[in-house]
């Protein structure tokens, strides 16, 4: 079975062309730059072909038109025809209340999302356009949708609201959400397989350290409490974002420096976190080889990363009543070998035995990271969500295609 | 099996001889604007950072160069403000040229005129002349827009051949802030000349006010006419500058005081619209009052040239007097 994903952004498609069955990639790529005079199309084959297209993309039904004819061409073609692709399946950032797993879309589905773009209003509408063009390319194929706050719908009332006003979730829906769901499933499963254990008999914490960060803690299978909430902007501190903050502050330099609401936004999410602190970069790399030589705000910087992280693992611990496997995936969690030693090491009053010679060194590869005498395993899992879409996609289209057949 | 670059028109699933035009989806990618001072700096910053390719078309090289650097220290500001990254910024001049060449108009769009003229006579035989040297360059359909009030869109496009493509779109100083838009359609605007510019209006979150062509419309008429009865008031010594600004501002919750509006806007403008409306409608109130007549003669047009009503530094912020 072949499924497309597409995970649309603002200016960007990403897409990967999968057989699932095989877990086999057959071709990815990106369309980027639409709407701008340089836009242009990267197509990569498994066999190694690749080609760079380069051309007028002014919306994104345009650029889904030309990721479907690099598809199907002779030339740089993955496939013989469209009728090939059984399903498309497509990353969806916002799915609200409304949704607790992956749909087959249709017009009330797509309502539904509509209705989230308020909650979203960044990543939403892109993603919407997505649908609609495939809609009007390919009308027949069946489209998946796979939310990024899906997994964390089994989150508790008590740890997703917040405390304001009730009536405030009443009529806005302000409550915590999180992100990378997909991620997040996608590496706690991944990690019991490799240790050979039940996923829903573990109490799992996820750090998903990327551009943005998010951590959560999985018990028995499910989701219970996640660090990002309403926005990306809650909990770790990311690459430019604050993470967590006193909203007294926020409030504060509005008054001080007479900050509007966009500028105050632009602040806690584009010149704060790791950028902010050290002044160097948002890149962890350059961050740390900054501290290296001898720079004290990197230093700091780094310290402040890997402390927010500890106080996480530690209340997810407490919230879950212990744990059994910490689970380390995206960008800095696969490569911040100095990270991850640094976290660790915390945790011994817990039994956690960490492996610092496997540690180091270790990059964007799975692998086990605690001693085997550890009462707490340490895993490097990388993240893999275009397969999760397309896995979730697959489901989804069997499940309503054996309910076709039984009706 | 290697990489190769190439163009990607063929490589579309549906090959189409001519872009579709759908109904009520318009796309704009390239703006131009005749005149870039202040409010068409503005305008320019606004569009190039929503992402639109935007070519200003000035008179002289310097003044080219001016309006390049008055964008950039302006994104520098919102920079030091927390408002903006200095990679956006950087895409964001990418995305701005400036011309002394109409030709240089082509393929645009829409054109908005945002000139700033010095009395009647020449700003009506000036934006003809401007219209027609716009329509010389741009398609059929691309929208003429101008940012004008007091004067109207019929009068202006009266000579273009396709004067159905002519609008008044008035954005309101910072054009980048303000959220409110106003658009007149004049005798010949076609609905979709119409339709197009709300949609325009739209994509950068402003709320569009439909007027009836009209001279000075909602915003010009009403705010003209307050800042002459203030200076009014202050001539007859009935109360203080900074006391008239306060009373308004905390009284009726007013941003800025009638005069520190005037200084803001140019007191040789509102001069310009009083003279206009008065012409038009030849009512008494629209009379500008002596004082602003006077302190424009003395070249006290307000933040322009650091005095006004009150007195300002070169960064345009108003210098307080401690002796009072």
């Amino acid at each position: 079975m072949k499924v497309l994903v597409l995970n649309a952004g603002s200016s960007s498609i990403k897409y990967q062309l999968f057989d699932v069955d095989n877990k086999v990639v057959l071709a990815k790529g990106s369309v980027d730059k639409i709407g701008m005079s340089d836009s242009y199309l990267q197509n990569k084959r498994s066999d190694g072909d690749e080609v760079k297209l380069e051309g007028e993309i002014l919306e994104h039904q345009t650029g889904i038109e030309y990721v479907l004819g690099v598809l199907v061409s002779e030339k740089h073609g993955s496939v013989g025809s469209l009728e090939e692709i059984d399903a498309v399946g497509h990353r969806v950032v916002h799915g609200g209340e409304a949704f607790q797993g992956s749909v087959l879309i249709n017009d009330q589905v797509i309502q539904r999302i509509e209705e989230c773009a308020s909650l979203a209003p960044l990543h939403n509408p892109p993603n919407l356009k997505g649908i609609y063009a495939i809609n009007e390319l390919l009308p027949t194929t069946p489209q998946i949708a796979v939310f990024d706050t899906a997994f964390h719908q089994t989150m508790p009332k008590f740890a997703y609201m917040y405390a304001i006003p009730y009536s405030l979730y009443k009529k806005y829906g302000l409550r915590r959400y999180g992100f990378h769901g997909t991620s997040h499933l996608y590496v706690s499963r991944r990690a019991c397989e490799i240790t050979g254990v039940d996923f829903h008999t573990q109490k799992i914490i996820t750090c998903h350290l990327g551009n943005g960060a998010s951590i959560t803690a999985i018990s028995h299978g499910k989701s219970v409490d996640t660090s990002m909430g309403l926005t990306p902007v809650e909990g770790m501190i990311m690459g430019t974002r604050s993470g967590d903050l006193d909203l007294g502050v926020l409030t504060y330099i509005m008054d001080k420096e007479e900050l509007g609401v966009k500028e105050a936004n632009t602040l806690i999410n584009k010149h704060s976190g790791i950028l902010g602190i050290s002044g160097v970069s948002s890149d962890m790399r350059e961050v740390e080889r900054a501290a290296e030589d001898g720079n004290n705000r990197a230093r700091l910087a780094l310290e402040m990363y890997d402390y927010r992280i500890i106080k996480y693992i530690g209340s997810y611990t407490a919230a879950m009543g212990g744990v059994d496997m910490i689970v380390f995936t995206g960008g800095i969690g696969e490569n911040a070998d100095r990270l991850r030693e640094s976290v660790c090491k915390k945790f011994g009053f817990l039994g956690l035995e960490f492996d610092s010679e496997k540690n180091k060194g270790l990059r964007a590869k799975e692998a086990i990271l605690s001693k085997p005498e550890s009462k707490v395993a340490v895993l490097v899992v990388p993240t893999n969500e275009e397969l999760v879409i397309a896995e979730e996609t697959m489901k989804v289209y069997l499940r309503e295609k054996n309910r076709d057949k039984e009706e | 099996m290697g990489y190769s670059v190439e163009p990607i028109e063929g490589y579309a699933i549906k090959r189409r001889d001519k872009p579709t035009i759908r109904k009520n989806r318009y796309e704009f990618t390239k703006v131009g604007i005749v005149g870039c001072g202040i409010l068409g700096q503005e305008i320019t910053r606004m569009l190039s950072s929503h992402g639109l390719d935007v070519i200003f078309v000035e008179i002289s090289e310097e003044k080219i160069e001016q309006a390049m650097a008055s964008i950039s220290s302006d994104l520098d500001h919102m920079i030091e403000r927390w408002g903006m990254t200095f990679s956006e910024k950087r895409s964001i001049m990418s995305k701005i040229k400036g011309s002394m060449n109409y030709e240089d108009l082509e393929g645009s769009d829409i054109v908005i005129e945002a000139v700033k003229s010095r009395s009647r006579e020449s700003s009506v035989e000036l934006r003809k002349r401007i219209f027609r040297e716009i329509e010389k360059y741009i398609a059929t359909d691309a929208i003429i827009a101008t940012n004008s009030t007091t004067l109207v869109i019929t009068e202006m496009s009266s000579e273009l051949e396709y004067p159905d493509r002519c609008v008044s779109l008035h954005f309101l100083s910072p054009a980048d802030k303000t959220e409110v838009v106003e658009i007149a359609r004049g005798l010949h605007t076609s609905d979709s000349t119409y339709e197009k510019v709300c949609q325009f209006a739209n994509m950068f979150e402003k709320k569009v006010v439909p007027v009836i062509e009209s001279p000075g419309v909602i915003s010009t008429r009403l705010i003209a006419p307050l800042i002459n009865e203030a200076c009014e008031i202050l001539m007859e010594g009935v109360g203080k500058l900074e006391d008239i600004d306060d009373t308004m501002k905390m009284g009726f919750g007013f941003p800025l005081g009638p005069f520190e509006i005037a200084d803001k806007i140019g007191l040789d403008t509102i001069v310009r619209w009083l003279d206009n409306l008065y012409r038009e409608f030849g009512d008494q109130k629209y009379k500008a009052s002596p004082l602003l007549k006077k302190m424009v003669r003395a070249n006290h047009l307000g933040r322009e040239t650091q005095k006004g009503f009150y007195r300002y530094n070169n960064e345009g912020k108003k210098i307080i007097d401690k002796k009072e």
